[in-house]
């Protein structure tokens, strides 16, 4: 029963990592940006919830939150990550993780040192009881929001017109330019979607982890293996990868629990060794 | 006669100048504060500084009619960058004398320092062991209780009040396990059982693992050994796994800064630590006294940090005064082996132990109340005195008196 209780909990975990990586991934494998900025948006959506839900509800906050995130990944793209398309991904890397860490001090002056606490809404406070069982009712509506998350931006990607320029703008940006859209817009939209998806991801971590400036770190690096695994700019993939690390992290606690985050990295290690571009990943704009 | 005129105001000049320069440089006494400004301890090292602050308000700002002034060095929680600023105010500064550290490693690389350099050091908010007994040296003494005082108050009290077959949960790195390893040491004494340990590392946001093995045990008491971030997602969680109703939680140590902040409901359980605000009125006025000075701090009362660097502070004040100036570490470090701290806002005075260099206070049990709203997060149930738990020559045979 725990064994099952564990694997469901895998689940419901990695639905949330898939979400928390998914605006990492589509940045990645659109702009071919290392977009570590991905962290402090997620903080902010956290801090503009917790400043916003007590007056305004929790799911108003939840909705209007991430539309003020997506404003800041708008400026971020105009002002910072704009200037280093087409070089060598270090950059990205470098003046992106530069500017979280400057926000990060910016919050703390702002916000104040201090841990913020923020409540589950009331309508998933309660527990889900089945005979031994028992689980968190929040966690199941978190699993279900970032759920409706991945599907969402899986029917745009795949379904919709846009969507598959989008899709082509991952494996050859310049054939895609030559075609006449406007990669820059394009690029420039994806900013603003990832960091939505971030500072929603934010939002449902808040409940749990509560609000503070430094908690957008440990996201970082779970979002960039589950990419690794699970292939650059690939939703799938993305998925598969979310899921993985979810169910290592709550199975592995029952073999290993001292190391039970070094076996993420030893699974990442092994479908490297062996798919190089990730379980669905394909060449790519990086490439 | 002009030239005469001159030469004299030159003259005065020189002496005017050469004076007023020693002098003031002779007013002012410099003490190194070395503690984490930035990054994910900024706002303990801010608390701690905040509570020397308020000490040396009580002094006037003087002492023996210097003026006192703080140079902050940034530690970074690192230990090498601490290591590094500590040297450079020895250097540039002529600094003999510094507190503060809140992580034990940044402690031990600081101690490092002083016996090098032969400088006065006191350690304020590092729990680990270590510090006082394999890593201690004679010119550095510590301001908070070791993790056995604390980790054995808690085992103490739950045991005689709580249960007596319990369930480890512990942060896996040195201080996480001396904690589980003193309140085990009671365990095993009194004749309980340990149904399982989950040791967690460190950075763990998500507890819904640990917790599902918790739950699905039998035990009577949960013991954890936790802190940080990582402590106030446990404590949330906790209460969303409903783990309360299930057995009791137990924390070998609690910050009070980290429980504030939750909501009523998950701050249940009973927690050990260094200082409650609610111990005696002194504690009380203090604390009022403290949110007026620091309106933005982590915590507006009397807590474990600021608490420490207020009792450092005094220490210090007081032990210049006995040696008659700040001028002479080995008088300094005399001065405080076997004093005792009255200024503690304490009935009875802070014992600084001659042969481990601990400060020797209280340890308190308090109880969180799930309905507590404002300060009142929790209630103070039982005090020990430190001494009462700390590691015995046995267990800790170093003396530092002999070196």
């Amino acid at each position: 029963m725990l064994e099952l209780s564990l694997f469901c909990n895998g689940i419901v975990l990695g639905l949330v990592y898939a979400a928390v990586a998914l605006g990492f991934s589509l940045v990645l494998g659109v702009s071919g940006v290392i977009n570590f900025s991905h962290g402090i948006t997620f903080t902010f959506g956290a801090y503009f919830f917790w400043a916003m839900y007590q007056t305004l509800g929790w799911i108003p906050a939840m909705i209007l939150s991430p539309m003020f995130v997506a404003l800041i990944g708008f400026f971020v793209e105009r002002l910072i990550i704009r200037r280093v398309y087409g070089q060598d991904p270090l950059f990205g890397l470098l003046i992106t993780l530069g500017f979280a860490m400057a926000m990060e001090e910016l919050i703390r002056m702002i916000f104040g040192p201090a841990t913020h606490n923020v409540n589950a809404p009331d309508f998933a406070n309660g527990v889900i009881i089945v005979g031994d069982f028992l689980y968190s009712q929040y966690r199941v509506f978190i699993a279900v929001v970032a759920a409706v998350m991945v599907a969402a931006v899986w029917v745009f990607t795949e379904k919709s017109k846009y969507g598959s320029v989008v899709k082509g703008g991952m494996f050859n940006s310049e054939m895609v330019g030559a075609l006449g859209h406007d990669l820059y817009r394009m690029r420039l939209y994806i900013m603003v979607l990832g960091s939505f998806i971030a500072g929603l991801s934010g939002i449902l971590a808040a409940p749990i982890w509560s609000v503070k400036s430094g908690m957008g770190n440990s996201i970082l690096m779970p979002s960039f293996l589950i990419v690794l695994m699970g292939g650059l700019g690939s939703i799938p993939g993305t998925l598969i990868g979310g899921l993985l690390v979810g169910i290592c992290l709550s199975m592995g606690t029952l073999v290993a629990p001292r190391f039970v985050d070094m076996i993420p990295y030893i699974l990442m290690g092994g479908i490297v060794y062996f798919w190089p571009r990730g379980l669905m990943g394909q060449q790519n704009i990086i490439e | 006669m002009k030239r005469l005129f001159c030469i004299s105001l030159l003259a005065l000049s020189f002496v005017a100048f050469g004076q007023a320069a020693p002098a003031g440089a002779a007013d002012v006494l410099k003490i190194g504060v070395v503690s984490p400004v930035s990054g994910n301890y900024g706002d303990h090292g801010a608390l701690e500084r905040a509570g020397m602050e308020m000490a040396l308000k009580e002094l006037g700002g003087t002492i023996l009619g210097k003026k006192v002034e703080f140079v902050v060095a940034d530690s970074e929680t690192n230990p090498d960058t601490a290591a590094r600023r500590v040297r450079g105010l020895i250097e540039k500064d002529g600094i003999k004398i510094f507190m503060g550290g809140v992580s034990s490693s940044v402690g031990m690389a600081i101690a490092a320092v002083a016996a090098e350099r032969k400088v006065l050091y006191i350690a304020t908010n590092g729990n680990s062991d270590e510090l006082t007994s394999t890593k201690a040296v004679r010119y550095m003494f510590r301001a908070a209780p070791s993790m056995a005082s604390l980790g054995r108050a808690a085992g103490t009290y739950a045991i005689e009040n709580l249960g007596k077959k319990w369930y480890f949960m512990t942060h896996d790195y040195s201080w996480g396990h001396s904690g589980t390893r003193w309140a085990r040491d009671v365990l095993k004494k009194s004749g309980g059982t340990e149904v399982g340990e989950v040791k967690f590392p460190m950075g763990t946001r998500d507890f819904s693992a640990q917790l599902l093995q918790v739950r699905n045990s039998d035990a009577e008491v949960l013991m954890i050994t936790c802190a940080g971030f990582d402590n106030v997602a446990l404590l949330k969680q906790l209460a969303e796994y409903r783990i309360h109703d299930k057995m009791k939680v137990v924390y070998t140590l609690q910050e009070f800064c980290d429980v504030y902040p939750l909501r009523a409901a998950e701050h249940r359980g009973y927690y050990a630590t260094e200082v409650s605000w609610d111990e005696n009125e002194q504690m009380k006025a203090a604390s009022k006294k403290f949110a007026e000075m620091f309106p933005k701090a982590a915590a507006p009362v009397i807590d474990n940090g600021n608490y420490n660097g207020y009792v450092a502070m005094m220490a210090i004040a007081e032990a210049i005064e006995k040696a008659g100036s700040a001028e002479n570490v080995e008088k300094l470090v005399t001065a405080l082996e076997g004093m005792e701290i009255k200024k503690n806002l304490r009935d009875k005075p802070t014992y600084i132990d001659p042969r481990t260099h601990q400060f020797l206070s209280k340890v308190v049990m308090v109880e969180g109340d799930p309905k507590g709203t404002g300060t009142a997060v929790w209630k103070l149930i039982k005090t020990y005195d430190a001494v009462q738990f700390d590691m015995t020559k046995e267990e800790n045979p170093i003396d530092l008196t002999k070196k």
